[in-house]
């Protein structure tokens, strides 16, 4: 045997610091940067288009109070309804499929995903569809029925707040439900145990163990509802109920476009909704979730009896209502030249598609849109990957830092996001504004916790000494992430590629900001599409953009699937 | 002893506030084995992967084979992968990816051996730990038992001079723990290797190592052959931690004497130079018998309990000395109640450090 040992290998550069630092600098100018603009413009008190500003002051601020104070209050009342319906069907969700013995439990689990891939704007269009004032399809049967006048308008506040909490809100239910599964069925057993009945079990152990994580969902969810933007863009501007980001959205198409009160409002929100989510990580990590052991329990379920039927039922009524409802009634009205449900005066036809596919802005919208995705995706998973790595498994100084500035984006709404980064690249001198280019910088900012998360999952359950037994029989970084890290992580790359690619074809919030007349996309399209031309058209455009995300979902699905089994 | 292969010196670890391993110095020889025990937390794990790389040590200095590859003085740490030194892992981390054919070959491919030698190689190994049957098995289909011999063929298949292993042994079933020890040891006298082994079972430790470093909150307690560690332990520590012991306090009375609080005259020996200022003997509960022997220490008892193990009984016995533990073959039972005599030599009573 030829012995070989340390001298005989080669010398290695240090490749693992180089590309940190360039990630760092990287990562920084994409997240830091396009903020630094926002605030600087939302401090112009002179010319709005002027850069850099010619006065400084707290004007645009002042003015939000003094003009927009209708818009905050909308925003306040809008986002509390919609996170105590959020909340409330989360929680009734989460208890009946983690506690109770409802038929079909594991079919019923993997459903209430749907309503997420459904995505807030085709929700809008959906309802917008169902419950319009005349022509909605409950008011067509309630007047076909004989009654007289709407019944049903979905173009108030409770009507945006409905859309937000059933498309919006379903991370609630998973929040819920991972705080009950958590628990340790032994604390309630020994409840039990010790004499107390089913309901004293309930309300002395059971509830108090799952308030922390219903009060952190309450929060979260509440930060989200601050911040979004779909249901208020669809639904709200129509019925001229404006909250914050419809009110930023529409200041920048004023003329001239106001963007310091444009910016003055947004970093209003970035503020508050980031304060918001500082202060959920903040009770999360104090550890008040006392429930959480890492450990997933899978607690004995209540036997309901007869009543698990109608639990069931309360099932397959939030299904109906935030996906079959939704989805027929677009498929019913891109099929038709004058949307009725009135089925006998119905005239079917494919001419929406035929038109929607013919068209060549939506061609090349939705063309653009699916190029970013591969595009983004790709690249970016592999960039998120190095940082993942970095941050989780390195040792380097500074990790910390690289792991919030990745998971920055997470609290800067994505339409204030689009706003800054708009602001940004007409001010830097490189012409990439109104470019694909510009898109896809912002896409991949934007989906950075998304996609970090993904992969920081996957990462922390490969054992550190997998990596560090090839470190010892030789390897050097670079060839020990080949050869070991990056197999290993398939799956969990398979799974973020997905996820990312799905976000950029749904997304419309940066989008709105940053899309150019010869580099459109498709969410802002089906958006100027709903306010320029017919429903009917409208449905067809989103269903086909739903089905293009279905396709990518069901090759999450059966990769993943492929990829763990081979690994387990 | 032949040449040193492995020096540590000083080494000192930091995590924070928090000191892993303080000052703690031994060399291993060409050839040896040599194990680091101890309790959880004891800093053994942590003074192992110091001299593989994977740990950054705040101080002291570690070589190999006479080249530095950490020294706090001269800000020199060898990264892992130069140091040329081979590990097997707590948790085998066998690559679950890879077929075991690949795992073995990893370390040579590395190397950019050839073709043919990677292949020889690899089988050499993996019939050392007979596994040639299984090259072509992905390795996520092998038994825990299975992948522990992946992760030892792994590890000496490049030739290293130098293995460290971290508990190796510690996820498996007793029975297969056992037959593991004596493989081991049977491959440690085949190859021409060193090691260093990381383990908190004493048994273990006693039974597969040329020397024993007992270690205890960051620091060496005793360094010797097993028989030394056992037979002569310098510590309370170690007299407690390594096989079962019973600790008698007292004070010298001069000249291999030993008075008890209890008011008994032993007879004792020392494995050090004793300064006056000693207050315990330790007895190994092995080494006690319960009927007079001519030339031992004797004290009368009474049995209070009698707990039969199956391979051996163990008796609580009251004396003068106060409750003492005894174990004896399960032959010839004795009743509780029954009146013994003590009886031990003063060879096998000895003076601990104070």
């Amino acid at each position: 045997m030829t012995v070989i040992t340390g001298e005989a290998l080669r010398p290695r550069h240090n490749w693992q610091a180089i590309i940190t630092i360039v990630l760092l600098l990287a990562v920084s100018f994409l997240v830091i940067l396009p903020l630094v603009f926002l605030v600087e413009e939302s401090l112009n008190t002179g010319d709005p288009m002027a850069f850099p500003p010619e006065a400084y002051g707290f004007a645009n601020y002042i003015a939000i109070f003094d003009e927009d104070i209708r818009v905050l209050w909308n925003t306040l009342i809008i986002a509390v309804m919609a996170t105590v319906m959020a909340i409330l069907i989360g929680f009734t969700l989460a208890w009946i499929l983690t506690r109770t013995n409802v038929p079909g439990r594991a079919t019923l689990e993997r459903l209430m995903e749907l309503p997420y891939y459904m995505t807030p704007l085709v929700g809008a269009l959906a309802w917008a569809v169902i419950a319009g004032p005349k022509s909605g399809f409950i008011n067509q049967l309630w007047k076909a029925a004989g009654g007289g006048g709407d019944i049903a308008d979905v173009y108030t506040h409770f009507g945006i707040a409905w859309i937000m909490a059933l498309f919006e809100g379903t991370v609630a239910f998973v929040m819920i439900s991972a705080s009950m599964k958590s628990m340790d069925p032994a604390l309630e057993e020994s409840a039990r145990v010790m004499g107390a009945s089913k309901l004293r079990t309930t309300l002395t152990v059971t509830l108090p163990l799952v308030m922390p994580g219903v009060l952190g969902a309450a929060l979260f969810v509440f930060a989200e509802m601050l911040g979004s933007f779909a249901a208020a863009l669809v639904i709200g501007i129509p019925a001229r109920i404006y909250v914050i980001t419809t009110a930023i959205w529409d200041s920048t198409l004023a003329y001239p476009p106001d963007y310091g009160r444009a910016s003055a409002m947004g970093l209003m929100l970035f503020v508050v909704m980031f304060g918001m989510l500082t202060f959920y990580r903040r009770m999360i990590n104090r550890g008040s979730f006392a429930t959480i052991t890492g450990k997933a329990f899978r607690p004995r379920p209540m036997d309901m009896g007869r009543l698990a039927w109608l639990l069931f039922g309360v099932c397959c009524l939030y299904i109906l209502l935030a996906v079959v409802l939704p989805i027929g009634a677009l498929v019913l009205t891109s099929l038709q030249r004058f949307a009725t449900v009135v089925l006998s005066q119905a005239e079917f036809t494919l001419a929406n598609y035929r038109t929607a596919l013919a068209l060549g802005p939506v061609r090349t919208a939705m063309g653009n849109s699916l190029m970013l995705g591969f595009g983004v995706a790709s690249v970016g998973v592999l960039v998120m990957v190095v940082l993942v790595w970095i941050i989780y498994r390195s040792q380097l100084v500074g990790r910390g830092a690289v792991e919030y500035l990745v998971m920055f984006p997470q609290a800067v709404p994505r339409l204030v996001f689009g706003l800054a980064l708009l602001w940004a690249w007409l001010n830097i001198p490189i012409p990439i504004y109104g470019t694909l280019w510009l898109l896809a910088l912002a896409y991949f900012t934007v989906m950075l916790p998304l996609g970090v998360r993904t992969l920081a999952g996957v990462v922390l359950q490969i054992d550190k000494s997998l990596e560090e037994c090839a470190r010892v029989c030789g390897a050097g970084w670079v060839y020990q992430m080949r050869t070991v890290t990056l197999p290993l992580l398939k799956p969990g790359v398979l799974a973020a590629w997905l996820l990312i690619f799905m976000a950029c074809v749904r997304e419309l919030g940066a989008s709105v900001f940053l899309m150019g007349p010869n580099a459109k996309v498709i969410a802002p399209s089906i958006v100027n599409a709903f306010a320029t031309s017919g429903t009917e058209l409208t449905a067809a455009m989103a269903l086909i953009q739903t089905f293009t995300v279905i396709v990518a979902l069901a090759i999450l699905f059966r990769l993943t699937r492929g990829a763990t089994k081979e690994l387990t | 002893m032949s040449v040193t292969r492995i020096e540590v010196k000083d080494l000192v670890v930091r995590y924070g506030d928090q000191v892993a391993v303080n000052g703690v110095s031994f060399t291993v020889g060409r050839g040896e084995h040599v194990t680091l025990l101890g309790p959880s937390g004891c800093g053994k794990t942590t003074t192992l992967r110091s001299i593989a790389g994977l740990e950054q040590p705040t101080g002291g200095s570690i070589s190999i084979d006479g080249q530095a590859m950490y020294d706090a003085s001269q800000r020199r740490n060898i990264p892992t992968e130069q140091r040329g030194v081979s590990m097997v892992f707590q948790s085998y981390a066998v690559w679950p990816h890879m077929t075991v054919f690949d795992n073995v070959a990893y370390g040579l491919r590395v190397r950019k051996q050839g073709a043919a030698d990677i292949k020889s190689n690899v089988e050499r190994a993996l019939d050392l730990v007979q596994m040639r049957h299984l090259a072509d098995r992905p390795a996520s289909k092998l038994s825990g038992g299975q992948q522990q011999r992946v992760a030892l063929a792994r590890a000496v298949a490049f030739s290293p001079t130098v293995v460290l292993f971290d508990e190796p042994l510690s996820n498996l079933d007793a029975k297969l723990r056992a037959e593991m020890r004596v493989e081991l040891r049977e491959l440690q006298r085949r190859l021409d290797i060193t090691s260093v082994y990381v383990t908190h079972d004493q048994e273990e430790a006693l039974a597969i190592s040329d020397r024993v470093i007992v270690m205890n909150v960051g620091i060496i307690e005793q360094i010797g052959t097993p028989e030394q560690i056992y037979n002569k332990p310098r510590s309370r520590f170690v007299a407690d931690f390594v096989g079962s012991a019973n600790l008698i306090k007292g004070k010298p009375a001069g000249d291999g004497a030993f008075l008890t609080d209890g008011g008994v005259n032993l007879k004792v020996t020392s494995g050090h130079k004793p300064t006056g200022k000693e207050n315990e003997v330790a007895v190994r509960t092995a080494y006690i018998d319960l009927a007079p022997r001519p030339g031992e220490n004797h004290v009368p008892g009474t049995v209070r309990q009698r707990l039969f193990h199956g391979d051996f009984v163990q008796y609580v016995i009251d004396s003068a000395l106060g409750p003492l533990i005894v174990r004896r073959p399960p032959t010839n039972l004795l009743e509780e109640g029954a009146a013994v005599t003590l009886s031990f030599s003063p060879e096998h009573c000895v003076l601990l450090e104070a």
